[in-house]
């Protein structure tokens, strides 16, 4: 049998905080090359033309395709005894962790995620490597989610490696 | 000594540096103030008046560097230990002793001279939080060390009775009644000089002798003049013809890697003590003492590279936390290069798992395979097909077309003893994974150290239908990967490893 995907998705709101993002990763290259298309003395403008309908399109499909695609991929689930995410998009990643190694969790918002009532959390084990982190949680299952792990995490002794 | 070994545990009362270091501060803070000496004395030179004040500088430094013995302090208060140092910008660290991971006695030559050793505790899991100690006596050293690895209750005779890295190598005749009574240290490997042969057979050997050579040759370079010492021998070397050269070369880059392994190596040994922690001692110039709590100790990692497998050589380092940085920054070798049945021994004798250590691992199938060769073949045949293409559209030479050619044979080659080497296997108390061409490990890790899993599957991965299975563990590199296997058996492998993690997600 195999293992299953983690039982819940991220908020919906997600989706749209992941597009605005894209967006401004996306302004961000395109302020770039109006940069260039002002420093450029050569009378011909093929080459910017080619290079901003490229941008046009590769930005487009980006910031349309990659939250939705991103949002079906991202799952997370906490029992008694372990927390499970799923994250990625072209690249995926499943993550596991038993409660008896967590030892700290952290709940952050940053600008665009207070924006659209969001949280991230981040669970990190005595690996540098095994940090599990959830990313487009609504507020309040993040900080319902948090006090889980907490109490869980603060059950169990030892240093945890 | 001072205080009989009874009072140790317990004790409440600020210990300092040895007296020693009043002899080695001043100079130390001299050096690093040195360019700023340097340039006042520049910038003085050409004043006209007589009294030279900055001379002042000299007695303020050294008081300096005097003031740092006397501010420096630390004490052992029940369970932890304090340091104290700073006269303006006052520090205090302190840590627990039950969180101290690993206890080093460095000695460079200034210090060898005077009987002392530098002492460094690391109590982090990730061997940031260190409390050095610069330096103690060595024997001081050593009994600190015993103390807080063993947290004997009182002084181990037998650790204390070691002869210093400045002595000869340790006679275990000699000492051996007393370490009998104690419960014996058990030595389990020494450096045999025979092993020198391995040296020009790594890489660190071949990268140190590269060094050299470069700062040996800039060096010339800056003091030749217009560069005569080039052409003549470049001149001498075409008298000699390219064989001659060749060969003189590689003996040269073979002398210099001996060298530095005996620099590095020299001495080596191996001991584990009547509670399981493992000590080492090892270098030439610059001693080093390292202690590894056994508790601490997640497995170990056994380096075979290209040409010391080609060799019939192995290395061996302990994966443990708390050692400096991601590779354990030199602290954590078990055995230099050395044959491939003194090191498998040695790490059997460690971990008490035989079969870990040498058992055959189990493959990661056809998959695997392709993947390794498209891989390997891929970047250099895309370059062969880009000088193809210059070659016919542009005019660039044909012998570069033809050069790149064999590019794509090694990299077939690569592909294939790279999936040669991919392997795991699971032992009762360990998990075993092996991979690379060029530098290939083994490493075998306490299924009990591992903290949390990871599936990983990048958009290839899919579709050809593997997926990367990665351990992590707070010891050594972090994590440790099973590149490539079929979803079928990372399934297997994540059942049999962490059934009680995995069931409630099926």
């Amino acid at each position: 049998m195999q293992l299953r995907e983690p039982a819940h998705l991220v908020s919906p709101r997600a989706i749209r905080m992941w597009t605005v993002e894209a967006v401004l990763g996306a302004l961000f290259l395109g302020a770039a090359q109006l940069g260039w298309w002002f420093l450029d003395d050569a009378p011909d403008r093929t080459l910017h033309v080619v290079v901003g309908a490229l941008w046009l399109l590769l930005s487009a499909a980006y910031a349309i395709g990659m939250p939705r695609w991103r949002y079906r991929v991202h799952r997370w689930e906490a029992t008694p005894h372990a927390i499970y995410t799923q994250t990625g998009w072209f690249n995926q990643e499943r993550r596991i962790a038993p409660l008896s190694r967590v030892q700290t969790v952290d709940l952050e918002r940053g600008p665009l995620a207070q924006l659209f009532g969001l949280a991230t959390v981040t669970v990190t084990t005595a690996s540098a490597a095994g940090a599990l982190e959830i990313v487009g949680l609504e507020v309040g299952v993040a900080r319902e989610l948090v006090d889980t792990l907490t109490s869980a995490a603060v059950a169990e002794k030892g240093d945890a490696t | 000594m001072s205080d009989p070994p009874g009072e140790v545990v317990g004790e409440t009362e600020w210990r300092r540096l040895d007296k020693r270091m009043l002899l080695i501060h001043p100079f130390q803070s001299l050096l690093q103030a040195l360019p700023a000496i340097l340039a006042l004395f520049v910038a003085r030179i050409g004043a006209d008046d007589s009294d030279r004040w900055e001379l002042l500088a000299l007695p303020v430094v050294v008081a300096f560097g005097l003031l740092r013995w006397v501010t420096t302090r630390y004490r052992i208060t029940g369970d932890q230990i304090e340091l104290r140092h700073g006269l303006l910008h006052k520090q205090s660290r302190t840590a627990r002793l039950d969180k101290v991971r690993t206890v080093d006695l460095t000695a460079q030559l200034h210090h060898r001279a005077l009987g002392l050793a530098k002492v460094e505790i690391s109590t982090g899991s990730a061997g940031k939080d260190r409390l050095v100690l610069d330096s103690l006596g060595i024997d001081e050293g050593r009994r600190l060390r015993a103390q807080l690895l063993d947290r004997l209750r009182t002084v181990d005779p037998a650790l204390a009775a070691l002869p210093p890295p400045t002595g000869p190598a340790l006679d275990v005749g000699a000492p051996a009644s007393e370490v009998d009574e104690v419960g014996a240290e058990e030595e389990l490997l020494r450096l045999h000089p025979s092993w020198l042969r391995f040296a020009p057979f790594t890489m660190t050997g071949i990268g140190t002798a590269a060094a050299v050579l470069g700062f040996v040759s800039q060096g010339i370079g800056r003091f030749s003049e217009q560069g005569d010492y080039y052409e003549s021998s470049a001149r001498w070397l075409e008298e000699q013809g390219w064989l001659p050269s060749v060969v003189g070369l590689l003996v040269l880059v073979s002398l210099l890697a001996v060298g530095a392994y005996i620099l590095s190596f020299w001495g080596f040994r191996l001991s584990r003590n009547h509670t399981g922690s493992l000590h080492t001692r090892r270098g030439l110039l610059t001693s080093r003492e390292v202690g590894i709590d056994h508790t601490r100790v997640r497995g170990v990692e056994l380096g075979e590279p290209l040409g010391l497998r080609l060799a019939g050589g192995r290395r061996l380092k302990a994966v443990s936390t708390g050692l400096q940085g991601e590779a354990g920054g030199g602290s954590d070798w078990l055995s230099p290069p050395a044959p491939a049945s003194v090191v498998e021994g040695v790490a059997a004798a460690v971990l008490g798992d035989p079969v870990a250590v040498g058992g055959t691992v189990t493959d990661h199938g056809p998959a695997a395979r392709r993947r390794r060769l498209t891989r390997a073949v891929t970047p250099p045949a895309a370059l062969v097909v880009a000088l193809a293409v210059g070659w016919d559209v542009g005019d660039w030479p044909l012998w570069w077309l033809v050069g790149a050619l064999p590019l794509v044979g090694g990299g077939w080659l690569l592909g294939r003893d790279r999936y040669r080497g991919l392997g795991h296997l699971v032992t009762g108390r360990h998990l075993v994974a092996r991979s690379g061409s060029l530098d290939r490990r083994r490493v075998v890790l306490a299924r009990s150290g591992v903290i949390g899993w990871k599936l990983r599957q990048s958009w290839f991965q899919r579709r050809a239908g593997v997926v990367t299975l990665t351990a992590t563990t707070a010891a050594g590199r972090q994590h440790y990967d099973l590149l490539d296997l079929t979803p079928e058996r990372a399934d297997e492998l994540l059942r049999e490893l962490a059934p009680e993690l995995v069931t409630q997600f099926t």
